[in-house]
């Protein structure tokens, strides 16, 4: 029983990571410019077939396909922002919501049109290995790796650079940056990028370790919102811990009640957390 | 010609004008001061003179160039300055951040160093605090930090909005000394106050405005020997 429970907390922590920078998009958009994204669950299913259509079709290994679906996914969050969300950004929340929701139906539309709807598998196997009686696979460890490297490389540039510097300031007060020369609304769009450039990320690590569909990415967009409640907004490392725990909870559950209580328990979590504490366990936020 | 010209501004809110044809020049080197009750576009002014809110009519001529619809954050790359009513400092942020965040536009940046320490100078205060969060400092310290923030964009005319708000006297005169300074070093400046004594008494050249509308402007020792003035904002 010890030996399940170690196995299913391991495997569901490693999975933690990459939920944590899903997450990360999306409190990186929320807190920066108050918009809930409603595509990122097709932008994580896009970052999944950019991994498939490289591998598949290319023979390119998915690790380094990674690169170049985070460049896309960048590029398509700036695209996104600017014919979307910008009209609409001080308009009240309903218009970012539906003007982001709108996106989400036209990927959904259009991918649905190309891939159909069967589910789709990267068949790229690192092996896996043996730790006393735990067996874990390997591409859960490396998408893990993945994961830290980008949460560090996120807050190098956030607390490090000067355009990293810049969307924190239009983050905590956006007219203020405006007067001091920062062009708030490229660092809306740039921060728009970033957020959808790690939605792509962690659907293409997903993508090495589970069969999905264009419709994929809606549970890992739902658990990120999840995650962000639980680790707070605007806060990277909070949505990394946030990650972790819905992780380790996933790893939990199953050991003691059915597989199918996860999402209910993790939602009453949720709503649990919004009732207690709405600036998230870590949150410093008000 | 005027540094910055406001020449018959008209704007307002939505629907509300505030603003009625408000005419203003700031000369080179000169300190001007536009004084007045609260609530009659004192801000507005300064708001509609950044971009943050949007002439309805009018024009302002910033160093010969017409910028009454050019972006805020091009002007303030081009060196026009304000200092917001409420600090609107970045909380979050270090004051150092905050600091490095004056000096964002590309001419400001490379005298980053050099002003850096003139601020310093200016306010030690502020470097025995360079690591804290900005949130965190006292309201006269934050007072302070927007100040040098403003400094570090490097100004070619610098505006304060209500300076003197909420601030002990001490800390007033604390900073009118800056501005003593400044002035000195022949910068252009816009003050716009509350404290329409103090306003005037270090101001060269003052507007009185009312209901949104220029009432009276002219040197600042002839304005504050006004009767209406005295009466009305003296308390003489």
């Amino acid at each position: 029983m010890l030996d399940i429970l170690v196995a299913s907390l391991a495997d569901g922590l490693l999975l933690g990571f990459v939920y944590g920078i899903a997450a990360m998009g999306l409190s990186l958009i929320w807190g920066v410019m108050d918009v809930i994204n409603l595509s990122h669950g097709p932008i994580i299913a896009l970052g999944m077939f950019g991994v498939y259509l490289a591998f598949n079709g290319l023979g390119w290994n998915p690790y380094l396909t990674l690169l170049l679906v985070a460049v896309m996914g960048l590029l398509l969050g700036i695209v996104i922002y600017g014919v979307a969300v910008h009209r609409v950004l001080n308009a009240p929340h309903l218009s970012t919501l539906l003007a982001t929701f709108s996106i989400n139906m036209i990927i959904i539309g259009v991918g649905t049109a190309l891939f159909t709807t069967s589910p789709r598998n990267v068949d790229f196997s690192l092996g896996s290995f043996s730790l006393g009686h735990i067996t874990l696979p390997w591409a859960r460890v490396a998408a893990a790796l993945a994961a830290v490297l980008v949460t560090a490389l996120l807050y190098l540039f956030l607390y490090r650079t000067r355009p990293g510097k810049a969307i924190r300031a239009v983050a905590n007060n956006r007219a203020a940056a405006e007067l001091m020369g920062i062009p708030a609304s490229r660092v809306l769009a740039l921060s728009f990028g970033l957020g959808t450039m790690l939605a792509a990320i962690a659907g293409g690590l997903i993508s090495t370790f589970f069969p999905f569909t264009i419709l994929a990415g809606g549970r890992y967009e739902l658990k990120s919102f999840v995650i962000c409640v639980l680790g707070g907004l605007g806060n990277p490392l909070g949505a990394l811990i946030g990650g972790l725990l819905l992780g380790a909870l996933e790893g939990i559950i199953p050991a003691f009640i059915e597989t199918s209580w996860v999402p209910v328990l993790e939602f009453v979590l949720f709503v649990v957390i919004l009732l207690v504490r709405p600036s998230g366990l870590l949150g410093s936020k008000s | 010609m005027a540094f910055l010209e406001i020449d018959n501004i008209s704007s307002g809110y939505g629907e509300v004008q505030i603003l009625w044809d408000v005419s203003l020049k700031l000369e080179r080197g000169k300190l001007t001061s536009l004084v007045g009750s609260n609530g009659v576009g004192k801000t507005t002014l300064l708001r509609t003179v950044m971009g943050l809110v949007k002439p309805w009519r009018g024009a302002i001529t910033f160093d010969g160039r017409e910028v009454a619809r050019t972006a805020p954050y091009a002007k303030a790359s081009q060196g026009l300055i304000l200092v917001p009513e409420g600090r609107q400092l970045f909380t979050d942020m270090s004051v150092y951040e905050n600091l490095e965040m004056g000096a964002f536009t590309s001419r400001a940046k490379v005298n980053f160093q050099d002003n850096l320490e003139r601020i310093y100078t200016m306010f030690p205060i502020l470097k025995e605090r360079s690591g804290q969060r900005a949130g965190t400092l006292s309201g006269g310290e934050q007072q302070m930090l927007a100040v040098a923030r403003g400094l570090m964009s490097q100004p070619e005319v610098l505006m304060f909005d209500e300076l003197s708000l909420g601030l002990a006297p001490f800390l007033v005169l604390e900073l009118f000394e800056v501005l003593r300074r400044l002035k000195a070093e022949g910068l252009t400046m816009l003050l716009v106050e509350q404290n329409v004594q103090l306003a005037l008494a270090i101001s060269d050249y003052a507007y009185v405005l009312a209901d949104g509308r220029v009432e009276l402007e002219g040197p600042s020792r002839e304005v504050a020997q006004n009767e209406h003035v005295r009466k009305a904002y003296l308390g003489i």
